[in-house]
């Protein structure tokens, strides 16, 4: 095995994959004194054409401050990057060169992953492991698929983690597929970047959701696109994107803990700031209504909530739309029955738990349980609010009796606390009894697994969080898991209650209304404490926070948190989130949008106006005008921007 | 960065909802009480150092929600608490029926030797009580627990309690660093304040049932 021959390393070759942080545990012939040292594992690819995997220790790398951002520094895929290898040799820096480890990709006989996929061991001679490396960021997982895509492979059948080299140095034909198809690309001359620079001004949401899948693919694959001489098309961009996923299948490797289910991938898009916008007025409002009182852009109506949420003169009655009271698409005067067939079962149903004797509820234990709990919650729920403030506030009875009526119209589930605190602000809101009912129960509805007997819908959602989280902040993510709160249990109270506790009622309501309109995907809840977790992520990192500290400054970010800010991060982290190259059928599960595996094979599209997005935004490259964009999940097309809607915003 | 106590308990409050555990801690931690708390949603902690016979004990106290249905989660935070207030309401029938089930509980999920005292909330409510102060010492006896009945509210008990708590676990810990180490062997390296004011534990003796 040619571990060291300094002089062989060419001047300049590229760096296909290289992996910070790596360990150096063992290897052979080599002396102690080189153990234990951090470096940078590579797939490099030499002037000649072969490849080889390298390790170089730290004190060897420079940074090449003008083409290499830190964020980037992990993983330069493709990118050509100039070693600075001439000029001053220093005696330290030549001896630091001998230390380079070098293994030729058709010498690798066999590699294995342990050790929780943290160690990863080469042979280049059956039976002897020269080569020891510990991934100290995540995990070998990303650096195998990366391997595997230049080696073909078999796991051998008495240990999975063990791979066998078949045929070295075979490129994964995907991957030959789409270079071959970028090179046909070379000869477009639009420049994304460009465009996305100049439209932003006049219009940032749109032109951010339009480019921003391409930007991604240009710098993910490095910056050859960025010159101005050379646009990935979006044929390409998806081509690769498609090669990109087709790893990931070939990424899953063993999985020990239960919590370390996405293991730390390479990059992620630069964030967008996306600003946020004006609340929904009544004009805008009225002016989507038609003159019988439906709703006609029921999608650009979520839109404009979702970018501004509502002015607060129009909440009582937007909010019983977004609730699910009152349907989009009726007529007032067919809302005027609804209503009235809604408050006659509203109190046929609270006249059965009113009209129960003392004797009966004596001998009904699980209503009296039920009935305590309410009374308890209710005496506690928000009484600083002068809304509820006061001895023998009327308000509270209207909270009591809203809940033992929805211990009726839902016995099961009966009163779970946190349901008080999801109740006050619509109470608070809508004044009316029957209304705020109605809208509790369509609420209840979007969060009915947060309240399960056992718990498996809280427990989920901690779980998808730690993935999200691991996906869009691996560090914070690992930092978590480090201090034994990978299980983000200290985000249970802003899950539970969709961070009732965290903000003022003002801001509640914005949050809430936002949240309700189900965009831009599925669980952005989950996006808005990963917000709030990232922006936090200097702190507990820096200061080392352990389980009890984190604990602690979590529910001390009580009522210190800016709505706005947050979900304009959220937002932007979702837009890098599904933008990713490397976005994991785990992740797209969470966000609701297809997964790789029931992708339907590209074909022909019979509609040229629908593309396939599977999650990526984009528009139809035949019309530049077009003002709308596309958005695919669940399998429906969710249009992001219509004509309609900025026409209302502008 | 120095210690500025010599020993770091780890307490935990259990009961059912709406029994007073956050107003028993608030009443301990802040000196305080307030009528309109809002209910515990997941978990929480306060800090308070004590001064114990000479030794400055920091509690770690942990404040749980109390209904069933959260309790998968909550007893992950069981685990490493050296002493267990069981807490129920005495004017409520059902909290009290339920310290068995709490038992139970931290039998399944805390340490074996771990620290127990039951208390008898909202002592003040004499007018609504429902649970005699004689079944609260049957149930003691029953468990070899130690039992005393507190008032959040009026600040009767809450003091004594805990610092009932925190010297048996002490005591303890002590004997068990006796049994391993000879005796002496600890210097208070890191005792580093001595003025906080002097708590007088001993006054309460006449005014609770100690078992």
């Amino acid at each position: 095995m040619s571990c060291s021959s300094v002089e062989d390393i060419p001047e300049q070759c590229k760096d296909l994959f290289t992996q910070d942080g790596v360990l150096l545990k063992a290897s052979i012939g080599r002396s102690i004194s080189d153990l234990n040292s951090i470096g940078m594992l590579c797939i490099v690819q030499n002037s000649d054409g072969t490849k080889c995997i390298e390790w170089r220790p730290n004190d060897l790398i420079t940074i090449d401050s003008d083409t290499q951002d830190q964020e980037w520094a992990v993983v330069n895929t493709i990118g050509r990057r100039q070693r600075t290898l001439s000029g001053n040799m220093t005696s330290d820096y030549a001896a630091a060169r001998a230390r380079i480890i070098r293994i030729p990709l058709d010498e690798l006989k066999t590699f294995k992953c342990s050790r929780n996929n943290q160690q990863m061991q080469f042979s280049t001679k059956q039976g002897v492991w020269q080569n020891t490396f510990y991934f100290q960021h995540g995990n070998a997982e990303i650096f195998v698929a990366y391997l595997k895509n230049h080696v073909k492979t078999a796991k051998t059948r008495h240990d999975r983690n063990t791979y066998v080299v078949v045929e070295p140095n075979i490129e994964s034909q995907v991957l030959n597929r789409s270079f071959a198809e970028l090179d046909i690309f070379t000869e477009n001359t639009t420049d994304v970047v460009w465009n996305l620079v100049s439209n932003f001004k006049q219009r940032p949401y749109e032109t951010t959701l339009e480019a921003f899948s391409k930007l991604t693919d240009i710098v993910y694959y490095g910056n050859e696109g960025m010159n101005g001489k050379r646009d990935v098309s979006e044929e390409v961009a998806e081509l690769l994107t498609k090669s990109m996923s087709a790893l990931e299948d070939t990424t899953t490797v063993t999985r020990t803990d239960e919590y370390e289910v996405i293991n730390v991938k390479p990059t992620l898009p630069p964030r967008p700031c996306i600003p946020r916008g004006t609340p929904l007025s009544t004009e805008k409002w009225e002016g989507l209504q038609d003159p019988e009182g439906r709703v006609t852009e029921i999608d650009g109506v979520r839109q404009l909530i979702f970018r501004g949420g509502v002015a607060h003169s129009i909440r009582n009655s937007v909010w019983k739309y977004l609730l699910d009271y009152h349907p989009w698409r009726m007529t007032d005067a067919e809302i005027k029955i609804l209503q009235k067939r809604k408050t006659e079962e509203y109190f046929s149903m609270k006249l059965q738990w009113r009209s129960m004797t003392d004797g009966q509820e004596s001998r009904f234990s699980e209503y009296r349980d039920r009935k305590s709990l309410v009374e308890k919650d209710v005496n506690r729920t928000d009484r600083t609010h002068p809304f509820f403030a006061g001895d023998n506030n009327p308000n509270l009875m209207v909270l009591q009796d809203i809940l033992m009526t929805y211990v009726m119209y839902n016995f099961d589930l009966g009163y779970v606390q946190g349901m008080s605190d999801i109740l006050a602000p619509l109470l608070l809101l809508l004044g009316n009894e029957v209304d705020t009912f109605w809208c509790f129960v369509g609420f209840m509805e979007k969060i009915a697994s947060n309240f399960d007997m056992d718990q498996a819908g809280m427990k989920q959602q901690l779980v998808n969080l730690q993935q999200l989280l691991t996906f869009a902040s691996p560090e914070l993510a690992k930092h978590l898991a480090s201090k034994d709160s990978g299980n983000m249990y200290f985000c249970f109270r802003w899950l539970l209650v969709w961070f009732k506790r965290e903000f003022s009622h003002r801001d509640i309501m914005r949050l809430w209304e936002v949240l309700w309109t189900g965009l831009p995907c599925a669980n952005f809840h989950l996006f808005i404490c990963v917000a709030i977790l990232d922006s936090e992520k200097d702190v507990l990192i820096s200061k080392d926070y352990g389980f009890t500290e984190i604990l602690k400054h979590v529910n001390d970010l009580s009522m210190c948190l800016d709505v706005d800010r947050i979900l304009s991060t959220a937002e932007g982290i979702y837009h890098q989130i599904i933008s990713a190259p490397h976005l994991s059928d785990q992740i797209r599960i969470i966000l609701g949008i297809p997964t790789v595996g029931s992708r339907p094979e590209p074909e022909p599209e019979p509609e040229p106006q629908t593309s396939q997005t599977n999650g990526n935004v984009e528009t139809d490259p035949g019309q530049t005008d077009m003002e709308e964009v596309t958005l695919e999940y669940n399998g429906l097309q969710i249009s992001i921007v219509t004509k309609t809607v900025w026409a209302l915003l502008a | 960065m120095a210690k500025t106590y010599d020993y770091l308990f780890k307490l935990l409050l259990i009961g059912d909802s709406g029994v007073g555990k956050t107003s028993i801690l608030f009443r301990f931690s802040e000196d305080a009480f307030n009528i309109s708390f809002i209910s515990t949603i997941g978990i929480d902690f306060k800090i308070r150092t004590i001064d114990l016979d000479g030794k400055k004990v920091k509690l770690q106290i942990w404040d749980t929600a109390g209904q069933e249905r959260f309790r998968t989660i909550t007893t992950a935070y069981y685990r490493g608490s050296m002493g267990i207030m069981l807490v129920y309401d005495v004017t409520n029938e059902k909290s009290f029926e339920n310290i068995k089930n709490w038992i139970r509980n931290i039998e399944e999920n805390a340490s074996a030797d771990v620290e127990k005292m039951i208390l008898g909330n909202k002592c003040d409510l004499d007018a609504k009580r429902q649970v005699s102060k004689e079944r609260g010492e049957q149930l003691a006896v029953e468990y070899q627990i130690k039992f005393v009945e507190t008032s959040a509210k009026d600040s009767l008990n809450v003091e004594f309690a805990f610092y009932t708590l925190a010297r048996d676990i002490k005591a303890k810990m002590e004997k068990k660093q006796e049994a391993s180490n000879p005796p002496g062997g600890r210097t208070g390296a890191h005792q580093l304040r001595a003025n906080e004011q002097q708590r007088k534990p001993t006054s309460w003796l006449s005014r609770c049932s100690v078992l």
